[in-house]
Parts: structure tokens; sequence; C-alpha cells
């Protein structure tokens, strides 16, 4: 999809450089042409012919040839009904500043990445928590707004796996900077895969003094399958296997989950996490340690 | 041509003393009283000056921030201050009332007259401007400016997501600033049609004024939706009324409505003084007639009504069925050949002309390299699938700025360099100003062509940094030092004009051998503007009565008898130019400043929650603008001696169709627009609003409802068969006084009846959108209805002080005006409220 | 002042684009109230009632404005009127032919597209 309008912009791009050099060209020779005077009845035909033809023709003719083409693509961006294979549901929530991602079928939740197979069609059913977000992953194809109260579906499909970045594209407040989606695309089975190795993960609760606090201060919010039922704030049952942390803040190497809890308020400010200044550092290592093996 | 003798030269420097005891401007701390056009006008232009200043302070901030990744030089919540206040404040404080600015400025010397037709009216909306500009301004010093974007879209807006008085600023003060909108709105279209030269018909009109005409009417209808969508939103942060919030079934998707009705007309608004410009200085210095006149007007009509059909553009990402996408892709296409059929009549004129160099001319052709590219891109964004990969990216803001630098600020600073010596008397020079242009020039491209590019990368809008490698850093730096050179030009421009006050050339009479009137005044203008008023018969009268200006002067023409204190201008019949009467003006006055200064009062009241200091300050603000409006038609203070000279047509005040009946009507209009921008909310959440609430009973007394429209029906008819025969010339003050005390205790009564049926109703406003809009358009039928009752008692008292006779038939007119509006509203308002539910399973 | 219902009022010189506004308003309005109310099968593409009600009506407001167009054409060519009399009934026989073009090139998307999706 992304690749017609890709098509689509470059014979534009290339259409309305030949209108801005020729209506620049005719402007300015008009300035400097050295022509006899001339006389009112010649001025006349002379003008009306420009009026016709530059004014009313050519704009006309190029918008209607830019339809022709336009309408036809937007026809095939619509999430019509399909005869053969349905596309594969997937719900994508929009929080400030964290994306959702659901896959309603198999009941697996994550957050800020999103799984896709590839070589089909996939539906995207996108709403918000809170503010207007909206959905894009300029390499997939167009953005749809992620509105209150509203479903909104867009239907992408990858043609071949990689990864690809998504970004949040209506201003949604301080760190709007800061809502970036991990997009992966797998082959079909690497897709199964991952879905089956999400849906049997089996989690250990966090023993100890570390177990206590992790309960007590994020799984309110939090959700670890198996161990806590937080919904306020980004699922955390794979983070270990994340790219990034904090929606496109850190990349997530070893050691960047404890910086992260450290200085989150630095390097997302504003974001809804309080400080955590009040636990004990070791605590926070531990919690680091622990959440940096939950992977599928 | 003859010298004149010592004789006629001291009789013509009396006649002109004589006009500047009238019409001259007062000193000092009385200089807050000035009414005159050339005065407020200069001023809307300079503060307009403060303000771009400003707000190109705070793009440099913000591509400060942008020129490398992850630079830090702004905390988060500050750029996003800076990037809404420097939309809002080009927006809002610098493009619209500049150009408003300058055709106040122009239009009366354009048209023969000697002032606008409201003067007063011109004062107050200026200081409504100044004052609603500085707190909006304020707010960011005090670092709690707006940060939600200049489009304010909720929820992000409403009090949940920010609290605090951020969008406060936004929504009062922005509202403050379109009261001076609205009334250059009003006044513009007015002056334009009733205050021309005599015989200057409408055909014969020059092309400016045709620009004006209709930028001025669409603000008078565009501007009004932003207006109640402020109002509704500001409501719904400080009261509770949840017309936006799902869950007490709003929509916040009718926010973004409302906001682009007015958003996208809006671009028009600003574009269409500036290719007004255009079209005025490209014969000048073609020294021939535009080519195709009709064609450009029949353009020019086109862009003001299509340009409403397009705000959905804005939109495309909300999830609106690809059909009405469809509408308004095509529309959006549509404007393109309005504006091409503007471009060749251009390219046309200067064709068949024979062009010379000038400044001016430079900014001319790069506003048309800019505004085509930009037109370009345009296009492209209106095809809904480019459109959905491009939206909110850095190719929109590309576009948006060649649009709207493009589009306005070039032809505005041609106009500037064009009318220099208007405000002088003095050319500018052509070296510096050649530097500023070329610096403007390739700064601007250096910033804004590369961002298409950026965009295209896949950068989106309003963010504060960004990564490295994703190949954005190179883009960016070319864009931010782009800008610098550019902020470079634009001080180098300034330098030029600035130096030009003393050290340019004396300029000649009518320097650039123009065309129209407003180079036959003296340079700089007298507040008058012509000492006596000439017939026009031609388009281009500098052109074809050579000594016109001279024959001004000397006084040749009609009104120069001033011994009876008024100031005069001609009223005309709109389609031919006849003159029908003398229309006398308002002079200097405190009442419009001290109205501002009280409504600026109200809106600080509301700003920092004492709302009882802001409902003290409306309502003396209220007073003083019926104390202003006591002082009009034929009181003694308005028109000192009736008496016109033997020959002449009657003074306003003494007919039937006025200006203040023109005046009325068109802010019916307005408030015509302001009231159907509500209709719509209302049934735009009946038929979308995802979790739309319905009581199960109804909410409100229809019994009381129906009888308060009727009331208000048998005041309407009770007044007709009265004003007809003041019209005809008859009606003697005890008939008159009965007529308006009775009308105006029914009204008391309708409005009584009206407030009782809001009190004793069932209405839950801040529980449900449902009761939330009834209560609003109940109370705006309360409010007409109660403003209405106490006009018709004023009219009532002026009939007893005689201000109002058969002979003074003017103002009960107007009011009648008002009457049948607040009629047609109350019934609308029955329908919609009782009528239409159960046929949509509400009751 | 002319009379109301002459051609050469100036009044009636922005009518064919006030008549298309009012259009556009019924257009997407109706195709809003339709989506809401009985939105057709998406499978129907778009050979729906929806869409044939919208092009008809679009067909015979653009009719009309043809119409009004030659009305005026006419007046305009009434030697016996003044010229800037002339001016206005021309220039209001032009906006309606131009509010009749604009309604079809802003209608013809109902030919192609579903109405509701």
């Amino acid at each position: 999809m992304a690749r017609e309008v890709a098509i689509l912009w470059w014979a534009m791009c290339a259409f309305a450089t030949l209108v801005l050099i020729v209506v620049t060209a005719l402007w300015v020779h008009a300035m400097r042409r050295k022509g006899p005077q001339m006389d009112a009845a010649r001025a006349r035909q002379l003008t009306l012919r420009w009026l016709v033809g530059g004014g009313l023709l050519l704009p006309t003719l190029s918008v209607l040839l830019l339809l022709l083409f336009g309408i036809p693509i937007g026809h095939r961006m619509l999430p019509l009904p399909l005869a053969g294979e349905q596309p594969m549901r997937i719900e994508v929530i929009g929080h400030q500043w964290w994306w959702e991602v659901r896959y309603p079928d198999s009941g697996v939740v994550t957050a800020n990445q999103l799984h896709l197979p590839v070589g089909r069609p996939v539906d995207l059913d996108v709403t918000s928590a809170d503010v207007i977000h909206s959905f894009w992953v300029p390499r997939l194809g167009g953005k749809i707004d992620m509105i209150p109260g509203r479903d909104n579906r867009i239907r992408l499909q990858a043609d071949q796996a990689g990864t690809f970045r998504g970004q949040c594209s209506e201003f949604c407040g301080t760190q709007h900077t800061h809502m970036i989606l991990d997009v992966q695309a797998h082959d079909e089975e690497d897709f199964v895969n991952w879905l089956q190795a999400r849906r049997e993960q089996q989690i250990s609760a966090l023993p100890g003094p570390a177990g206590e606090v992790f309960d007590a201060h994020c799984g309110q919010c939090h959700r670890v399958a198996g161990v806590s039922e937080g919904n306020r704030a980004p699922d955390l049952s794979d983070v270990g296997a994340r790219s990034m942390l904090g929606a496109g803040v850190l990349s997530n190497e070893p050691g960047a989950l404890l910086r992260w809890l450290h200085e989150h308020q630095q390097l997302k400010p504003g974001n809804a996490m309080p400080l955590h200044d009040d636990l004990d550092p070791d605590h926070l290592s531990t919690i680091a340690d622990w959440l940096e093996t939950l992977r599928p | 041509m003859t010298t004149p003798s010592n004789e006629q030269v001291a009789a013509q420097e009396q006649l002109h003393d004589q006009f500047n005891d009238v019409w001259g401007n007062p000193r000092g701390w009385k200089s807050l009283t000035i009414v005159n056009h050339t005065t407020v006008g200069i001023r809307f232009m300079l503060t307009g000056l403060g303000f771009f200043l400003f707000g190109g302070l705070l793009a440099m901030l913000v591509r400060t921030q942008l020129a490398i990744p992850g630079y830090d030089f702004l905390e988060p919540d500050v750029y996003n201050q800076v990037f809404t206040m420097h939309g809002t404040v080009m927006m809002f404080l610098f493009a619209v009332p500049m150009m408003e600015g300058l055709a106040v400025y122009l239009i009366p010397k354009m048209l023969g007259a000697r002032d606008l037709v409201f003067p007063r009216l011109s004062a107050l909306g200026y200081w409504c401007y100044l004052f609603g500009g500085l707190i909006l301004c304020a707010s960011l010093l005090l670092g709690i400016a707006p940060k939600a974007g200049w489009f304010m879209y909720t929820p992000l807006s409403s009090a949940v997501h920010t609290p605090g008085p951020n969008s406060d600023f936004w929504l009062i003060g922005i509202t403050f600033v379109e009261i001076s909108a609205v009334s250059a709105g009003v006044e513009l279209v007015v002056s334009i049609l009733r205050t021309r030269a005599e015989g200057m018909s409408l055909n014969k009109m020059p092309i400016y004024a045709w620009y004006i005409l209709v930028m001025a009417m669409m603000i008078v209808v565009g501007f009004p939706p932003l207006i109640l969508g402020s109002i509704l939103l500001e409501l719904e942060r400080a009261v509770g009324l949840p017309f936006f919030e799902v869950a007490r079934g709003g929509d916040p998707i009718l926010w973004q409505h409302l906001f682009w009705l007015f958003g996208h007309p809006e671009v028009y608004i600003i574009f269409l003084p500036a290719a007004g410009i255009v079209s005025t200085l490209l014969p000048v210095f073609c020294q021939r007639p535009l080519v195709g006149y009709r064609w450009v007007v029949l353009a020019i009509l086109t862009t003001g009504f299509i340009s409403f059909g397009l705000w959905v553009h804005h939109m495309f990402t909300v999830g609106i069925p690809q059909l009405a996408q469809a509408f308004f892709s095509a529309a959006s296409m549509l404007v393109a050949i309005p504006t091409g059929i503007q471009v060749f009549a251009w390219i046309a004129t200067l064709w068949v002309g024979r062009p010379l160099y000038h400044v001016p001319m430079l900014w001319l052709v790069g506003f048309l390299v800019i505004f085509v590219c930009g037109g370009l891109t345009g296009v492209m964004l209106a095809l809904v699938p480019f459109d959905w990969q491009v939206h909110d990216t850095h190719f929109v803001v590309a576009h948006m700025h060649y649009v709207l630098v493009g589009g306005m600020f070039f032809p505005l600073l041609a106009g500037i360099y064009y009318w220099l010596p208007h405000f002088s008397g003095r050319m500018p020079s052509v070296r510096l100003g050649k530097w500023g242009f070329w610096l403007v020039f390739i700064g601007f491209n250096l910033t804004f062509l590369i961002m298409h590019w950026t965009g295209l990368m896949g950068m989106p809008r309003r963010i504060y940094t960004y990564q490295s490698g994703l190949g954005w850093d190179l883009p960016n730096l070319i864009s931010s030092i782009g800008s610098f050179i550019m902020a470079i030009g634009i001080a180098t421009v300034l330098l030029d004009i600035v130096l030009h006050f003393r050290f340019g050339q004396k300029a000649t009479k009518n320097p650039w051998n123009a065309d129209t009137l407003e180079w036959s005044t003296h340079l700089p203008p007298s507040p008058y503007n012509f000492v006596s008023l000439p017939p026009v018969r031609t388009r281009h009268p500098l052109w074809e009565v050579p000594d016109l200006e001279e024959r001004i002067d000397r006084g040749e023409f009609a009104l120069t008898v001033i011994d009876h204190g008024r100031r005069e201008t001609w009223g005309i019949e709109p389609l031919t130019g006849k003159v029908r009467e003398i229309i006398h003006l308002p002079g200097n006055s405190w009442w419009p400043f001290i109205a501002s200064l009280f409504i600026a009062f109200t809106c600080l009241g509301l700003l920092s929650k004492f709302y009882w200091v802001a409902l003290v300050a409306s309502i003396v603000a209220v007073l003083v603008l019926l104390r202003w409006s006591w002082e009009n038609g034929a009181h003694p203070l308005a028109a000192p001696d009736a008496r016109v000279q033997p020959g002449e047509p009657p003074l306003h005040s003494r007919t039937c169709d006025g200006p203040g009946l023109w005046g009325m009507g068109v802010t019916l209009l307005a408030n015509g627009a302001l009231y159907l921008a509500l209709l719509f909310g209302w049934f735009y959440l009946w038929t979308v609003s995802p979790n739309w609430l319905v009581p199960d009973d109804p909410v409100i007394d229809q019994r009381l409802l129906l009888a308060s429209a009727v009331l208000l029906s048998v005041v309407v008819l009770w007044q007709r068969p009265v004003l007809r025969r003041l019209r005809q010339g008859q009606g003697e003050p005890a008939a008159l006084i009965t007529c308006f005390v009775g009308t105006a205790l029914l009204g008391a009564l309708h409005a009584g009846l009206l407030l009782w049926a809001i009190l004793a109703g069932d209405l839950a406003p801040r529980a449900t959108a449902h009761d939330a809009v009834i209560v609003v358009m109940l109370v705006y039928s309360l409010a007409h209805g109660a403003l209405a009752t106490i006009l018709s008692a004023l009219q009532a008292l002026r009939v007893h002080y005689g201000y109002v006779c058969k002979r003074t038939p003017y103002e009960p007119l107007v009011v009648e005006q008002f009457w049948q509006y607040s009629l047609a509203v109350m019934w609308i308002t029955y329908c919609s409220v009782v009528l239409f539910p159960p046929t949509f399973g509400g009751v | 002042m002319q009379p109301l219902r002459s051609p050469y009022n100036p009044i009636h010189i922005p009518l064919g684009l006030v008549l298309w506004s009012i259009w556009f308003v019924a257009l997407y309005g109706g195709l809003s109230v339709g989506c809401a109310l009985a939105p057709p099968d998406p499978a129907q593409g778009q050979w729906t009632w929806l869409n044939g009600l919208l092009a008809l009506f679009s067909l015979l407001t653009m009719v009309a404005m043809l119409g009004l167009a030659w009305l005026f054409q006419r007046a305009a060519r009434d030697q016996r009127e003044g010229q800037p009399a002339r001016f206005v009934a021309r220039l209001s026989a032009g906006v309606n032919l131009i509010g009749a073009i604009a309604t079809v090139f802003v209608a013809l998307p109902t030919l192609s597209l579903p109405p509701c999706l």
C-alpha cells in the first residue's frame, strides 16, 4: 500500500515541478518580454486565451487526472469484506504515552510493540483511553486517528519480514515525542510461534522483599501475566524481549531497565510513573534484573 | 493650467483648517479617543508588527531546539507552549489583524470616502485586539501559556488533561481578539457597499475592494463557529458541561468540526486580501489595467464560497466514511481553479503591459514562485491516500508555510513597500530593499523546501526532539540555518523601513503613477482624506482624470461645507453608486476604549476564576455600550446641526435605510452563523455521538416554551404596522411610545417565561451533553429576548426625548430587525428541541 | 434599489454558490444521516440506494443552477439596462455556472465509492 502511495508521490512531484517551472518561466518571460505595444483587440484575444487555457483548463484537467488515479488507490485501502481468508484482527489502544496491543483471538496482550504476520491483511481496530492519538507506521501505509469512544479500523499488510517504526502522529501532550511503536513483521510460521510462546509463557513471581515491593509499587498499574493485574500502565509480561523502553526513549540493552527505573522522569519528563526515590536501590535492581528475564 | 492666485491658496488653506478643526486628532492622553480610520489602521498594523516579531522569535526558539537531535535547549512543556503560541500568534494576532489593518487604512481612501462607516466600532475592535493579544502573550511570560496546539483539540485541552489556566488563556483570549475581527468584518462590508464615491458602481470598484468585501464576508460567517466552539469548550472546562466528553454523551470530533469550519476559510481570509494587493500592484507596475476584471471577481467569489466546503480535509484521518472524504477532497482540488484563473490573469497583465522594476515587483515574483509551489502541494494533500501518509508530518508544515508565507507575507511586503510613501511621504531605498528580499527568499526556501523531504521521511509535527540515525539530522539542521538567514533578512527589511523614514527621498505626488484614489490624498494623508469628494466614472480615476488631485484639494467637488461641525461622507446606492444620503460619522470618543477595558476586566476575571469580578465588569461593559449607543442617530451630539445645503440629500439619520440597518443586518448574519453552528452541534450529536444519552421524559416544560415563543410572535406582529406607518412618515410620539413600552413589557414577559422554563425544568446540563446543548440554546434565546427588551425600552425613552420621531425613523427599524431575528431563532429552537427529538427516537 | 426579484439586484450575485453551499451541506448531512439510520451493506459497493439518491439530488441541483445561469445570462444581454446592472447579471450567471460545475465535480465520487466505510 505504501508503495502505491510512493509511486503516486513521485508522479505528482514530477508533474508539480513541471507546472511550477512552466508558470514561473511564463511569468518571468512576460515580465522581460519586449514586444510592440499591443492594440486593444489583440490584447483582449490574448487575454481570453490565457484565462481559458491556463486558468481554467490546466487546473481542471490536472485535478481530474489526479482524482482518476487517486480514488482507486483510496478504494483499495478500504477495509472492505474479503472473499477468502479473513483478515487478522488486532486491537491497538493509545495511552499517554504508550501503546497497548491486544490480540483478541488469542488473548495475548503486549505494549509498545506490534507483531504481525507477513503476506496477510491485518485489520487494526484502534481507539484511545485518554486523548486523541494517531496510529501510523510510515512504511506500511496511512494513518488513522485513535479517538476516545470510537473504534477506527485500518487495514495493513506487510509484504516482507522486518522491523518498522511507528509513531503517534497526533499531538497528544507533553511526551507526544516519545510514543514510538516497534513493529515486527514475521513470516507466518514465526508469527504463530511467537503467539504460541506468549500464550504458554509461565512467569513465576519474584520472591523475597523485592517481590513485595513489586506487588505494592508496580503491580497496581502494571500487569505481568500470572503475577499482577494492573491495567493503567504497559503490560510487562514480555518486557525483556522488547527492543525499546519507555516507548522509544531507551534501547533495551542490559542495564537499561535499571537506568529507566532510576531516571525515567529525566528521560521522559511528565510520564505517569511515580519516582522511586523512596525504594531500596537493591530492590530496584532485583526488580530490573527480573524484568529483563521476562521473555516468551 | 493656470497657477492659483494668492487668494485662492489662502481660501484653500482656510478650508483645510476648517476640516482639521472637525477631523483633527487630539494628542496626549486624548489620543486614546481617536476613531479615525487612518490612525486606527496604522495602530492595527504596528501592533500586528509587534506580535509578528514576537511570533517570529518563538519560531526561532523552535528551530533552535530542532537543529540537532536530542537537544535539550527547551523543556518539553516549554516547547509545547512555544509552538502552540507561535501558531496562535501568527494566525490570530498577526495575519488577520494585519490584513484588516491595511484594509481599514486603505478602503475608504480607495473608495473616495472620508472614513469607515462605523469609526467608533473600528476603535473598539482595535482595543479588543490589543488587550486580548497582550493577555494571551502575557501567559507565555508567566509560563502558563496554552500548550495543546493552536487547534486546541479536546480532550487534550480539556480540564482533565490540561488542568491549570493554560487552555483558558487561549479560549478566552482568542474569543476576545475575535470581537475585533468580526467588528472589522462588519464594518468593511457596510463601508464597501454603502460609502463609495459618487458614481462608483459595483463594476467600477477597485479590485482590492472586491477582495476585501469577500474577505470581510468570510470573516463574518467563518469566525462565529470558532467563537461558539471556544464558548462551549470553556463552559466544559469551567462549569463541566460535557459537550465534547464521550462518557456523558458528547463527542470530541464536534470540536474539530467547529474548529476547521473556521480554520480552513481562515487560510483564504488571509490569502484573499494578499491576492488583492497583487492584483492592485501589478497593473500599476505594468501601467495597464488588470486583465479580466470580471473573471477575477468571479474567481474571488468562488474562492470565498468553496473554501467553506473544505474543512474536513484537515480531518481525513479521523475515520469519516471515505465517500464523505471524497466530497471534501474534490472540493479542495476545485479551489485550484479560481486560483489558477488569478495567476493567469496576472501573467496576462504582465504580458500585455510593460513592467517596470521596483522593490515591490521583486516581492511579487517571490510570491508567485512560493505560492504556486504551496498551491501544488496543497492539491496533493487534498488527495486522501496521500494525505493519510503525510498528514501531521513536516510535509504539512512545509506546505502550510509555503501557502501562508508565500501567499500572505510576500504580497504584504510588496504592499508595504508600495504604500510606504503613503505612510511616510518618502520613497524606500532600492539597495537595502533588495538585500532584504534575497535574504528572506533564500532563507525561506532553505528552511521549508527541505522540510517537505523531512516529512516524507516520516518526521511527525510537534515533537520536541528526535533520535539520531533516522535520516532527519541533516535536513533539520539545514532548516534551522535557513530560518536564521530568513530572520536576518526580515531584520534587514525592517531596518530599511525604519531608515527610510529619515533618509528616504521625498515622494512626489502619486509616485508610482497609480490609478486608484488613495494616491490623490496628501502624503501622508490628512484625517479627512479628501477635502472635497470627487465623482468617479471609471475604474482608473487617476489615469483618466490627470489633475484630479489638485481639483480635490481645491475643494471643487462635493461636501465641502463643514461649519455645521459634522464629519460627513456620501451614502450611496450599492449597485450604481448614485448618492442617496449624507452619512454623518461620529467623532472621537472615550466609549470604545472604556468598553474594551471592561471587557478585558471580564476576561481577566474569568481567567483568574474571580467570577464576581467578571460579572460586575461585564455588566459595566454592557452599560457602557448602551450609553455609547445613546449618542446616536438624531441625538444632538451625533448631528449637532441637522441642516443640509440646498440640493443635497438628507442626513442618514433622517432616512429609513441608513448604514445602521446594514450594520445590524451583517451583524445578525454573523450571529446567525454562530447559531447555525450551535444547531449543527445539536443535530451532529444526535446523529453520530458515540454515547448519546437521551432522557426518558421531557426535560423541559414544553407549554412554557410554546407560550414564550407565542409572546415573542405577538411583539413582532404588533410592531409591524406601527413601523410600516413610521416608514411612510406617519406616527405620533404617543403612539410610538405605547408601542415600544408595550413591546418591552411583552418582551420582558417572554424572557421571564423562558427563564422560568429553564429553571423549572429537569435539566441536568452537567450530566448529559443533551441537556447541556438545550441549556445553551435556551440561554441564547433568553439573552436575545432580554437585549431586545432593553433596546425597545430605550427606544420609548428616545421618542420621549425627541430623538426618534416620524422625521427621524432611523433607529426603530434597526431594532425591529433584531426582534425578527430573535423570533426566528426562538421558533427554530422550539422545533429542534421540542418537535424534532420524537422523530429521531427521543422525547 | 432594484426589487428583490429583479435579476439585476446585486443580492443575487452569490446565489449560485449559496445554493451550492446548501447542496453541499445537504449532501454531507444526508450521507451521515443515511449511514447512521440505515447503512447499506458494504458488499454492495457503490451501487446502493444512498449513492443513487445523492447522485440524483446532485443532478437536479445542477440542472436548477444551469437554468438560473441561463436566466441571468439572458437578462445580461438586455441592452436597455445600464452597464452596472448588466455587469451584475453576468456575474450572477457566471456564479451559477460555476456552482453547477462544482456540483458535478464534487458529486462524482458517489459513482465510485461505497457510502459508509
